[in-house]
């Protein structure tokens, strides 16, 4: 019983991280009018943390470069397990329209490994919470297959 | 100690942490609902702390975990000796010994924000621990006796022999609950200025331990206000949850102050009203 509140747990409490890793901030906007009256995201017990250690989500805008490339990889690993990545926008989920620039490396994917990814230009904030959802289903289906 | 006695800490021990966990749960609802937002499910912070449980993360430093071990013990053990009937001047110096483990292990870290924050813990013991043992005092004075059964038995409300101890009650709510503008050591609403303060460093296993020892805090603090009004349960109930209420709008309505103010201006000026309350009682 307490083993089946745990696993509950996980999925009911996703403290979100936020991660500019070069964006335009057009999608940084969106992600954050999610926690807005009109989106209010901690309906589904999410909290925006600045902090990986309390992070079990971690959601990245903007396309990836050589300098930033250190700090996202820093920030994942300090993120204790089980955790989610989210890539939102184009530039997040391919590099977008600067993906042929030197500097950039391309996707968050380029870096860590990607859960679920949020096409647009920018991501809405629906999609944004959307991608949530899936990714707590993706991880709900790994805890019950554990 | 009888067998009556041994029931009531059992009961202290089990239902004072779920008691704070349901506070924090209302605190969450009826913030969002002040900010015209529906707000997480009542059992919010309970879910909170079973997902921190089953995190797997290294600690900061390895003296981190016996610290939090030690604030929980003092924690649950203040619970307890309130429940018991004992001595409330005695179980506000253990509630202490508790925020000191916090910031102990907060020391231990390696982030910058979490020694900062443990600075700021220290600060805060300074301002409001004063304020809140006169209070203590003089509800004492006012019962006749230190214990906690003493005060739910003293005749008629003690409010209105002690009207200048309620601002500082209320401060104590105020930095007890880590609400603004007292929450100066760990910022409480999305990780500002230090991130989560005297907090940063706890993670996983440690957080949650932390966070129920935090539960048993609030309990304690807003059981000891509720003796201002104690002449049956349900007086004793209106009176926490009115403190809390004050706490959440005032929270709401206000931006964080520095620790200079606090310990400049709020902890004398309440710390002043409660000893010219304790002096008149004397007089009397």
């Amino acid at each position: 019983m307490f083993g089946s509140f745990l696993k509950t747990s996980q999925v009911k409490s996703p403290w979100l991280m936020h991660f500019d890793c070069g964006s335009c901030n057009g999608c940084d906007i969106e992600t954050l009018a999610c926690l807005t009256p009109v989106y209010d995201v901690e309906r589904f017990g999410i909290i925006n943390v600045g902090n990986p250690r309390h992070a079990d989500v971690l959601v990245v805008t903007g396309t990836v470069n050589k300098r930033n490339a250190v700090i996202l990889k820093n920030i994942y690993d300090q993120m204790p397990s089980p955790k989610l990545v989210i890539a939102i926008g184009a530039c997040g989920c391919s590099g977008g329209v600067f993906r042929e620039a030197p500097n950039v490396l391309g996707g968050v994917d380029k870096v860590i490994p990607v859960d679920v990814y949020v096409p647009g230009c920018p991501a809405k904030p629906e999609a944004i919470m959307d991608a949530v959802v899936t990714g707590l289903g993706k991880l709900k289906g790994i805890l019950e297959a554990s | 100690m009888n067998l009556n006695t041994f029931y009531l800490a059992v009961a202290g021990l089990i239902l004072a942490p779920l008691v704070g966990g349901l506070v924090a749960g209302v605190d969450r609802v009826v913030t969002a609902r002040l900010q015209s937002r529906m707000g997480p499910p009542l059992m919010q912070p309970f879910y909170d702390v079973g997902k921190l449980m089953s995190k797997v993360i290294a600690p900061a430093s390895h003296w981190q975990g016996m610290f939090v071990r030690w604030a929980l013990v003092a924690s649950l053990a203040s619970d307890v000796m309130l429940a018991a009937g004992a001595d409330v001047l005695m179980c506000f110096f253990v509630q202490a010994a508790s925020a000191s483990f916090v910031a102990l292990g907060a020391f231990c870290g390696n982030s910058p924000y979490s020694k900062l924050g443990a600075q700021r813990e220290l600060f805060q013991l300074l301002a409001y621990e004063p304020v809140f043992m006169v209070g203590i005092l003089c509800m004492a004075k006012a019962a006749g006796a230190f214990d906690a059964y003493s005060f739910m038995a003293a005749q008629g409300p003690l409010l209105f022999k002690m009207p200048l101890i309620v601002p500082g009650l209320l401060f104590v709510v105020l930095v007890k609950l880590r609400k603004s503008p007292f929450d100066i050591a760990a910022s409480h609403h999305m990780h500002q200025e230090v991130v989560r303060g005297v907090y940063t460093d706890y993670a996983g296993r440690d957080f949650a331990l932390l966070e129920i020892a935090h539960w048993a805090d609030v309990t304690v603090v807003l059981w000891i206000c509720s003796f201002l009004w104690a002449t049956s349960p349900l007086t004793m109930v209106v009176t926490a949850g009115l403190f809390l209420f004050a706490a959440l709008v005032i929270d709401n309505i206000s931006a964080r102050l520095t620790w200079r103010t606090m310990l400049g201006r709020v902890a004398p000026i309440t710390l002043i009203l409660a000893t010219a309350n304790l002096v008149w009682l004397y007089l009397e």
